[in-house]
């Protein structure tokens, strides 16, 4: 009786962290981007969208784990858009070192019309990233990134 | 006295424990709420059932009895329906596989379906296999004009990862199928010189679809995440569209003919200068006409051009005119689709108003020297599918299907 009830015990709190774990990439969908900016709060800002599926992602995903951890400062928002499970998001966030990071995943169609508030040119590549200065300057890479112009902008914007 | 003890601290543990639990669901709820608040909006129930009204994708095939047979992904699902009045209405739908969150329904992928003269019905999809994403294509068919169907089995034998299934049915029977193949890719990982990027296979098959030709390579080094376009040529030859990787990574868009003897020259359309490597999930279109013109078109976002784009050749590919923007300038065009009968080529596209999905076309009369003004044909205001087009005798039809407005099949002109 006391095996099966500490058991009980056990599974029900690690039922809790589990749960509370798996909010660590919160939903995006049409609408959101607004309070995405918000983010920001007055200081430099890169949004990096990304997708499971999406062989040049998974690729660089790593180095942006190390940019974190170089530069713990640099404010960075992860938005993954493939429709998939979010154990496989979680598991390459991991890989990465990016488990503690500012994630989001699409939560609604990953369509023009979800884009659009985004910027209007973007026609769903992956991956993009997008800068924003603190005067709310946007500017959008398409494609894997260099490393060393992001850190440049960071230090020279903040 | 310890039974006492046991009980009580049994009880304290249980109750925080159950405390815990709801702690976290609570701290769950309010991530999502406050999300929710700072979004100012309410999230829609998604849509998440296999039924049309909730997929992502739609694909149609005509038989040559006016039946239209329509493969759709939706809740994880590759389902096939039957309609006898140009869609009205549609037979109950017959579920042909099952892949959960594995079945790829990315920006770019659908499934595929075709039907010989004999009632055979042919349809293949492409699905996550593995834990690195690795993907295959799986082939289905039916032997009574779509009501059962075998069970999924993999197109290629020992593949690496196929995605991006596109096919064509000759009027012989025979079937053409073209994928982005990374077997090539795989080799040069394990060779120890990565490279990123997929190949073009192809494949035909001259019994329904039971068996195939040993797959061969058209071009080694492709986009790996744009599907292919394909068209028969007046000769029954396909001819392929894709976005191909030239030197220096440029990203920008071939044409092939595969004969009989095999794949021809690549022969690039324009010269686009997509320096990239990223995945636009856009792959382009194509059209032969009866008179041989190849009519393509495309999204790019090269140094050089950015926008969507429609060139022809009037000489198998070899050369290709000046490429002609589609839609307006700095708005968000996409997903253009071709169709070819006699010497009248359609064109039709999307376009994002902000508010609205459009779907526009223009025609031209004299293989694509003139074009018709823009024309509006349908318009939605939530999720849709890219706008296609089908062919039943001389009439042309976009298929098109929407979240908010179901699925159209639309008559929108005919060979003149």
């Amino acid at each position: 009786m006391k095996k099966i009830l500490i058991t009980f015990v056990v599974s029900l709190v690690i039922a809790a962290f589990t749960n509370a774990q798996e909010m660590t990439i919160k939903p995006y969908q049409k609408g959101d981007w607004a309070s995405i900016l918000k983010l920001a709060d007055g200081k430099p800002m890169a949004i990096h969208f990304w997708g499971v599926t999406c062989p040049p992602c998974v690729k660089e995903m790593p180095q942006w784990g190390k940019l974190i951890s170089s530069d713990k400062a640099a404010k960075v928002v992860f938005i993954q858009v493939d429709d998939v499970p979010p154990e496989m998001m979680r598991k390459m966030l991991e890989q990465a070192k990016l488990g503690n990071a500012n994630n989001y995943y699409i939560a609604s169609p990953f369509d023009e019309r979800l884009r659009y508030e985004i910027d209007p040119k973007w026609r769903g590549e992956t991956p993009i990233t997008i800068l924003i200065d603190k005067a709310g300057k946007k500017e959008m890479m398409i494609g894997s990134v260099n490393f060393q112009t992001v850190k440049a902008w960071f230090k020279k914007n903040s | 006295m310890f039974k006492v003890s046991f009980h009580l601290i049994s009880k304290v543990l249980l109750i925080g424990a159950l405390g815990l639990v709801v702690f976290g669901s609570v701290f769950a709820q309010m991530d999502h709420s406050s999300h929710m608040m700072g979004a100012g909006s309410t999230k829609p129930a998604a849509c998440i059932g296999p039924g049309l009204d909730c997929a992502n994708a739609a694909t149609p095939f005509l038989t040559s009895d006016s039946k239209l047979l329509l493969a759709w992904t939706s809740g994880g699902k590759v389902s096939v329906a039957q309609s006898a009045d140009m869609g009205k209405t549609f037979s109950p739908p017959v579920v042909v596989a099952e892949h959960g969150k594995s079945l790829d329904t990315g920006g770019d992928a659908r499934a595929q379906i075709v039907s010989d003269s004999k009632g055979n019905v042919f349809l293949t999809y492409a699905f996550f296999k593995d834990k690195n994403w690795n993907a295959q294509i799986n082939k289905v068919l039916s032997g009574d004009g779509g009501k059962t169907f075998t069970t999924p089995e993999s197109l290629v034998a020992n593949g690496s990862s196929e995605r991006f299934p596109s096919m064509l049915i000759h009027p012989d029977n025979s079937i053409f199928i073209a994928w982005i193949d990374k077997r090539l890719i795989a080799a040069a990982k394990q060779g120890g010189a990565p490279k990123l990027g997929g190949s073009i296979a192809y494949s035909f098959s001259n019994d329904g679809g039971k068996a195939f030709q040993v797959e061969r390579i058209a071009n080694e080094d492709s986009c790996e995440c744009c599907r292919i376009g394909a068209s028969l040529n007046p000769k029954g030859q396909p001819v392929i569209v894709y976005r191909a990787i030239f030197s220096g990574g440029i990203r920008d868009h071939a044409t092939q003919v595969i004969s009989s003897k095999g794949s021809e020259q690549i022969r690039r359309i324009s010269k686009d200068e997509w320096k990239t490597d990223a995945c636009p999930h856009h792959g382009p279109s194509i059209a032969v006409s009866a008179t041989g013109a190849i009519h393509t078109a495309w999204f790019t976002q090269g140094k050089a051009r950015s926008g969507v784009f429609y060139a022809n050749s009037h000489d198998q590919g070899k050369t290709y005119s000046t490429p002609i923007r589609v839609g307006k300038e700095g708005a968000n065009i996409s997903r253009p689709y071709l169709l070819a009968m006699g010497k009248s080529v359609w064109l039709v596209w999307k376009e994002f108003d902000g508010e609205s999905t459009l779907v526009l076309m223009k025609k031209s009369s004299d293989d694509g020297k003139t074009w018709s003004p823009a024309k509006l044909l349908a318009q939605t205001s939530e999720y849709s599918d890219h706008p296609l087009l089908i062919s039943r005798g001389d009439e042309a039809y976009l298929s098109w299907l929407t979240r908010a407005d179901g699925y159209q099949l639309i008559k929108i002109g005919q060979v003149e």
